[in-house]
């Protein structure tokens, strides 16, 4: 058969599925709602007399830059601690695979976790999330690193800070800051890719709510992996901005600071990135003054809440390292944990996942500001908490807090800016 | 005006310092060494390594990172791969450094280690000082980059015009052949010109470093792609034009950052673009880019005949055993992978097949045209794209919106060939990167095109009554695409287009002067070759569920060309084979117990041997295999003969 002949027959071939074809139902994503299940599931995969089985999967290698192999260790931990205490329901608590998806087989080996691996429930902390729609699908308990939009795919996705992602709302947090340091002029900067567009756009939605301070430069044209911020720098020294919100890695973050001080640029930090006190204590002098986010209890904070305390204690009982990335883990293995109490001894992967999606105050024994499973799955938290510190001498130091009531919270739908927020535990 | 041009010297001295790097290799070794970035990451590391992580004390470090660990990896490069290259089309040799680039960040990770290696060192150790003069200042690592490129430039210029060495190296670089003959030992100055460019590549990586906030091989391959256009601007062989062209790059960025508003549509658009359109520009409009050495070498663009496939040689028996055994092999996989694999192994077993579609391109361009396209993953991100937008937007269903995206990517990939016709080998990889990296940088960013941050979905197709949501159903018509891509491409291969491919491909003057339309037959290659990308794309963002952004970066459409160059560009079963290691080694590496890292080892090694064997590592294998067999049946063949001859005369 000739090309031509060929292309002819393939073409004919074509134009007849083309006219008859459609898109499979099947495969739409999972309803979002939490109410959908019926909790008459009775099998129990994952679940022998002895032992509660769960699967991992994490990048861990991988050509494009991220490491989440810490995740494994904060889960180790908690299942450490959980199983010296007798375990949950009588049985012991086994992380028994740790998946490496090397960033692009996240769907393959999300698939591994239920076809191979016979898990209860799953954690996930990758680059991508492509697998979170057989998870959803599947109604597989599965908790972790929320930095996937994917997060949002189903009521049985629990992300560690809630599965919400809401870049570009207008929230309280960043023009409270700049009043409280009276920051009046404000340098927004950002790389030309979705999210940290998405991350300018609500940060300067926030001011145009707020008020507070003037947005006076705004640069959402960097390219990532950028170097050379001089021009950005230069501009807002001639404006006079006295803040700069970053909405970029720490890189970035490192190429800006950088350029500030060479330039002379005497303007504080605002650093939703960068809680790593490796990070910080190395470029402690660039980041004098700055402020970093985060929404947990941080390693630094003088009053530690218990389930701060105890992932202290097990992390150092393991030899691990704490980080935000093995906090993720930790907290992932209390929700499950929590879940399957609140299940109740008969337990199965809809009533662990029906009884999270009904609690609405969940903080992981003081480590959390409380997440409301009600609605965490597609909104903010009436009440959004958060968690500032300051860079002081190399050193990461809470600001803002009362001791024993560390974090800071806004009125998710406030319309002008509180004189002062919330301060709660 | 006066502040940006004072502003992106210190900039533009990063990329000159690079790219001088680039020319400099190019000019002494014939090779346009992509790995230049992952040889920098080697100096870098042991640099960060002695210096904060055992307390050396900056001589020392630097002395053991650039003086002692460069030059001599710069030899071991020579030795191993690049000696056996020296002849070789610029082509192989191109996929050489590919697969160096591939493969070097991993080796040195599997020492070095996967912790964030914060705050690279300065060499400078008044890095942190602020030098001010005017309104304008300086730090002094800043001051150290530029006085090194100031100095580099200066000695390599004197070397090239001044001394014999340089003439020497030139002299390799036109003709090896031609400069052992007049007396040259061409082993030794080749030896010496690598040790000079590593050195050049470890030099960069210690100054460079500290731009960023961890030592990551990522970083300088960023760096290198606007170093790549500094180069372009210096012709690939001026060393003090290739610094004025970092230079000018440097500025142009300040001037463009400046001038343009910050948040405006077009900043978005120009600013992350600005390396990669100057490049493609230059590539394009530069007089004499095609080098000297390229157009007066009687042997430029004349690869050696590559060696008929496999299947060619072998006996007609053979054919027949083999392509029973072959069905009756092919049968039993698709019966295993249907009822008897788990949903995990008939996903990896699927992405396979999906990925050996999409391999098929690079079999079109590389393998029968000669070409090497460093954008088959962008063509793919178009189909996926495409067919993600179609769905999503206007409800139309997947398999039409795939094939709609493969019409496009396939419009693409002639609208990128159309100008690029008059570039070959290295110019046209250098082009084609550059079209991948804008894509990324300034296309994929827009919701129209990626969608924005949350990846589109993409549902299972729907034909007729015949539903393929379930995996099994939906192998079955990847694997169905697959046979019938691969039954084009045959055809397409044994036909005029590929006859005419093989032309080019041999000599593109002699076909040109033989009648054969070279522009028109370059051009279908490509439209062909990404049309085939995109209908991989549009399938795997079909069985992903979504199109991620994150599956189409330039990095897999380099480490896709190494891929299937180790196994095998010029056949079918070669993107096959390339399809299925891609997804089946990660798995082996796993059951023994290494790091998947091992995997890019690996196929980045592999693609050295590219030189050798052009055809791919398996199809050398099998041709090998093919002739032991034969030598055994003829063997056992004519023993048989004299046996019965014997018995013939025997009374």
């Amino acid at each position: 058969m000739g090309i031509r002949r060929f292309a002819l027959v393939v073409a004919i071939v074509v134009a007849i599925v083309v006219t008859s074809c459609g898109n499979s139902e099947e495969s739409k994503p999972p309803a979002r709602s939490s109410d959908g299940a019926n909790g008459t599931v009775v099998d129990q995969p994952g679940v022998t007399d002895n032992e509660i089985r769960v699967g991992s999967v994490a990048s861990v290698t991988n050509p494009l830059g991220l490491r989440a192999a810490a995740l494994f260790d904060g889960v180790k931990a908690y299942f450490a601690m959980a199983n010296a205490r007798g375990g949950v329901h009588g049985r012991m608590l086994r992380l028994v695979t740790e998946r490496d998806d090397q960033s692009l087989q996240n769907q393959s080996e999300v698939q591994a976790l239920l076809e191979q691996d016979n898990v209860f429930a799953a954690v996930v902390g990758t680059i991508m999330f492509t697998g979170a729609d057989i998870l959803a699908t599947a109604g597989v308990p599965t908790f972790g690193w929320n930095i996937n939009p994917e997060w949002q795919n189903g009521p049985s996705l629990f992300g560690d800070k809630g599965s919400f992602f809401g870049f570009t709302r207008a929230y309280p947090l960043v023009p409270w800051l700049a009043r409280r340091i009276d920051a009046t002029k404000i340098g927004i900067v950002a790389y030309s890719v979705p999210q940290s567009i998405d991350c300018a756009k609500g940060d300067q939605a926030s001011f145009e709510r707020f008020g507070a301070a003037k947005v006076a430069v705004v640069d959402t044209s960097l390219p990532f992996g950028v170097t050379d911020l001089s021009a950005d720098v230069a501009e807002m020294k001639q404006k006079g901005v006295d803040l700069v919100l970053t909405c970029i890695d720490q890189n970035g973050a490192a190429s800006l600071a950088r350029e500030m001080r060479k330039q002379g640029l005497r303007a504080r930090l605002y650093l939703p990135n960068a809680y790593d006190q490796e990070f910080i204590a190395k470029f402690g002098d660039l980041f004098e003054g700055s402020y970093v986010l985060t929404q947990f209890t941080p390693f630094e904070l003088a009053v530690q809440p218990p389930g701060l305390q105890r992932f202290s204690t097990w992390m150092q009982k393991s030899g691990k390292d704490r980080s935000e990335i093995a906090l993720a883990g930790w907290i992932s293995a209390d929700m499950l944990v929590a879940g399957l109490r609140a299940a109740g001894g008969n337990f199965t992967r809809q009533r662990v996942v029906d009884a999270l999606n009904r609690m609405t105050d969940y903080d992981a024994d003081g480590i959390l500001p409380g997440i409301d499973w009600t609605i965490a799955h597609r909104d903010d938290s009436p009440q959004i908490c958060y968690l500032l510190l300051e860079v002081v001498h190399r050193k990461l130091v809470p600001r803002f807090g009362e001791s024993g009531k560390p974090f800071i919270c806004f009125d998710r739908d406030a319309q002008r800016l509180p004189d002062e927020p919330l301060r709660r535990a | 005006m006066i502040g940006s041009v004072i502003r992106g010297i210190p900039y533009g001295c990063v990329f000159g310092l690079l790219a001088v790097g680039l020319v400099l290799t190019y000019r002494t070794a014939g090779v346009f060494n992509l790995a230049f970035g992952a040889q920098a990451f080697v100096s870098a590391a042991i640099y960060y390594d002695t210096r904060v992580r055992h307390g050396w004390p900056i001589f020392a470090a630097f002395l053991l990172a650039v003086v002692v660990v460069g030059p001599l990896l710069g030899l071991l490069l020579n030795y191993a791969v690049f000696r056996h290259l020296r002849t070789a089309p610029p082509v192989a040799r191109l996929a050489a450094s590919l697969g160096l680039l591939v493969a070097m960040p991993e080796i040195v990770k599997l020492w070095f280690g996967n912790s964030p290696a914060f705050a690279p060192p300065s060499i400078s150790p008044a890095a942190g000082h602020i030098y001010r003069f005017g309104g304008f200042a300086v730090d002094g690592n800043e001051v150290a980059t530029i006085a090194a490129t100031l100095a580099v430039v200066i000695v390599l210029t004197v070397i090239f015009r001044k001394t014999p060495l340089g003439l020497r190296m030139r002299a390799v670089v036109e003709s090896p052949r031609m400069a052992e003959l007049a007396g040259v030992n061409a082993d030794r100055v080749s030896a010496v010109a690598w040790m000079m460019s590593s050195f050049l590549a470890g030099l960069a990586g210690v100054l460079l470093a500290p731009l960023f906030a961890q030592v990551n091989a990522n970083n300088f391959t960023t760096l290198l792609i606007a170093a790549i256009a500094a180069a372009a601007f210096g012709g690939l062989s001026s060393i003090p034009l290739a610094f004025l062209g970092g230079i000018l790059l440097g500025i142009a960025q300040q001037v463009i950052a400046g001038y343009l508003p910050l948040n405006s549509v077009l900043a978005q658009g120009l600013r992350p673009s600005l390396p990669f359109a100057a490049l493609f520009l230059l590539l394009l409009l530069r007089p004499g880019l095609r080098t000297r050495r390229e157009q007066g070498d009687p042997l430029a663009g004349v690869d050696p005949p590559p060696p008929p496939p496999a299947a060619n040689i072998r006996s007609a028996r053979l054919t027949r055993v083999t392509r029973v055994m072959g069905a009756i092999a092919g049968a039993a996989v698709l019966a295993l992978a249907v009822f008897r694999l788990d949903a995990f192994w008939l996903g990896i077993v699927t992405l396979a097949v999906i990925y050996s579609t999409i391999f098929l391109s690079i079999t079109v361009v590389t393998g029968m045209a000669g070409q090497i396209s460093l954008c088959q993953a962008t063509f793919a991100g178009v189909g996926a794209f495409t067919t993600a937008q179609l769905v999503v937007a206007f409800g139309v269903p997947v398999l039409a919106a795939i094939a709609i995206g493969a019409c496009l990517a396939a419009a693409l990939g002639a609208l990128v060939a159309l100008p690029a016709l008059r570039l070959g080998g290295i110019h046209l990889a250098l082009a084609t990167l550059a079209f991948a990296l804008m894509f990324e940088s300034v296309l994929v960013p827009l919701d129209w095109v990626g969608g924005g941050s949350l990846p589109l979905h993409v549902p299972r197709p729907l034909v007729g009554p015949v539903d393929f949501a379930s995996d099994q159903s939906f192998f079955l018509l990847c694997t169905g695409v697959l046979v019938l891509v691969g039954i084009a491409v045959s055809l397409v291969r044994g036909g005029q287009t590929g006859r005419f491919l093989d032309s080019v491909r041999g000599s593109e003057v002699a076909a040109m002067s033989v009648g054969i339309p070279t522009a028109r037959v370059k051009v279908t290659a490509f439209a062909l070759s990404a049309a085939i990308a995109g209908l991989g794309g549009g399938l795997l963002a079909s069985q992903q569920h979504e199109a991620n952004p994150a599956r189409f970066v330039p990095f897999w459409g380099l480490f896709w060309v190494v891929l299937v160059v180790t196994l095998g560009s010029r056949t079918i079963e070669g993107a096959v084979n390339a399809g299925l290691a891609l997804m089946l080694v990660p798995e082996l590496l796993e059951v023994l117990g290494l790091t998947p890292a091992f995997g890019f080892v690996l196929f980045g090694l592999g693609a050295i041997t590219f030189a050798r064997h052009p055809e791919g590592i398996v199809e050398a294998q099998k041709r090998e295999a093919i002739g032991f067999v034969d030598r055994q049946v003829d063997r056992l063949a004519n023993r048989r003969r004299s046996r019965n001859a014997t018995a013939a005369t025997e009374p």
